[in-house]
């Protein structure tokens, strides 16, 4: 997954924050899933408009007190499992 | 809410498309399968009735099947077709049984053949009253959710009637049930109450008795299950309704309750409850 590819998330997901943690539907499948924290922070910057990887590690770091390279390795099996569901889509160059 | 014309019984046609969903029970047997046609929604419970949902009218068109029992023909459109078209007009409607303790409601949210209509009936038995034993109907008014009576025919399994009753009853049905008209030897609440707390019952049947509180997000996710949807399809009409269901995740605290479904403890198990219900209320 390149750093800089952007992606968005999908008009078929509805997102919803309960007590701090998001929850995802996919009306498409009828499928939901639970976010962490972190997932949510991330979930919320990829509903606000169309985001890379780093930007979002970037937003990440600025947040939370963890390593970079934590943070990029997180992030990047997040976004693979979320484009993998396909909550997420990856936007043409 | 949708009105019901009932024709007379047929046996059910072929019909020519897919079913576009189901309801099957975690034992695999399709309840029930939704089919698109020219008029609007068909309905269909495997040899025991169709319905024929015309939203924009508001009539179920329904057809019972050879053999379908009047009152279980009633239950299909009650327990099926009401909920599913009330939560298609922004109504919030789920699948579970509930109870009136001392003014307040207290619903048990679990699919068909999980004990929620016996632990209603044991609460009934304790002195309080069934609100509803498996429609629960909420009606939200500023930060209240109201729990809507339904005084029905309550279905129990006969050894489940047997406990409660300390006599034995006949089977009405192959199932092995025994309707019971609604009041009749146990207490129904006529009054919409407040929700409380809802428990949402585990499935592992020999679980030791547990109460554990769940997280906005858990509760969010374990309750979606339970609600009744129409038209899976309808992408908007289903982006409100987990909106409504994530508001009451928010606002009613939920708990998981796991217990071993045996007669002899289900008084043990309505102890815990409202010992729940009572460090709840003041820990508020």
């Amino acid at each position: 997954m390149n750093q800089n590819q952007r992606f968005q998330a999908s008009e078929d997901v509805v997102a919803r924050e309960v007590a701090g943690e998001m929850v995802l539907l996919d009306l498409s499948s009828g499928l939901y899933f639970g976010l962490d924290p972190v997932g949510s922070r991330i979930w919320e910057r990829l509903s606000a408009g169309a985001c890379s990887l780093a930007e979002v590690c970037d937003a990440i770091e600025a947040e939370f007190d963890a390593p970079r390279n934590q943070i990029d390795q997180d992030v990047r099996a997040l976004f693979a499992d979320l484009a993998n569901r396909k909550l997420i889509n990856q936007l043409a160059v | 809410m949708i009105a019901l014309r009932t024709s007379p019984a047929r046996a059910q046609p072929p019909l020519a498309s897919a079913p576009y969903d189901r309801w099957v029970t975690p034992d695999g047997e399709v309840k029930a399968e939704f089919h698109r046609v020219p008029e609007g929604i068909l309905l269909r419970f495997p040899d025991e009735a169709d319905f024929l949902i015309d939203l924009a009218r508001g009539i179920a068109i329904g057809w019972p099947a050879p053999g379908t029992a009047p009152d279980h023909y009633d239950s299909l459109f009650q327990h099926g077709v009401v909920p599913m078209a009330g939560n298609h007009h922004g109504g919030l409607f789920l699948h579970g049984s509930a109870v009136a303790i001392n003014g307040c409601a207290v619903a048990f949210i679990a699919p068909s053949r999980s004990g929620k209509t016996t632990l209603a009936g044991a609460f009934a038995k304790a002195g309080y009253p069934i609100l509803t034993e498996d429609v629960i109907e909420l009606v939200p008014d500023g930060a209240n959710y109201w729990l809507q009576p339904k005084q029905s025919n309550l279905r129990l399994f006969v050894d489940s009637a047997a406990h409660l009753f300390g006599r034995t009853f006949p089977v009405d049905e192959e199932d092995n049930k025994h309707s019971f008209a609604g009041g009749e030897d146990l207490p129904f609440s006529a009054v919409a109450c407040p929700l409380v707390q809802i428990y949402l019952l585990g499935s592992d049947h020999n679980a030791a008795l547990a109460i554990a509180a769940l997280d906005g997000q858990a509760a969010l996710v374990q309750t979606l299950p339970h609600a009744f949807v129409l038209d899976v399809a309808d992408k908007p009409r289903l982006r409100e309704h987990f909106c409504r269901i994530a508001q009451l995740s928010e606002r009613i605290a939920c708990r998981r309750l796991d217990y071993p479904r045996r007669y002899d403890e289900l008084l043990r198990v309505v102890d815990a409850i409202l010992t729940d219900i009572e460090v709840n209320r003041n820990t508020k």
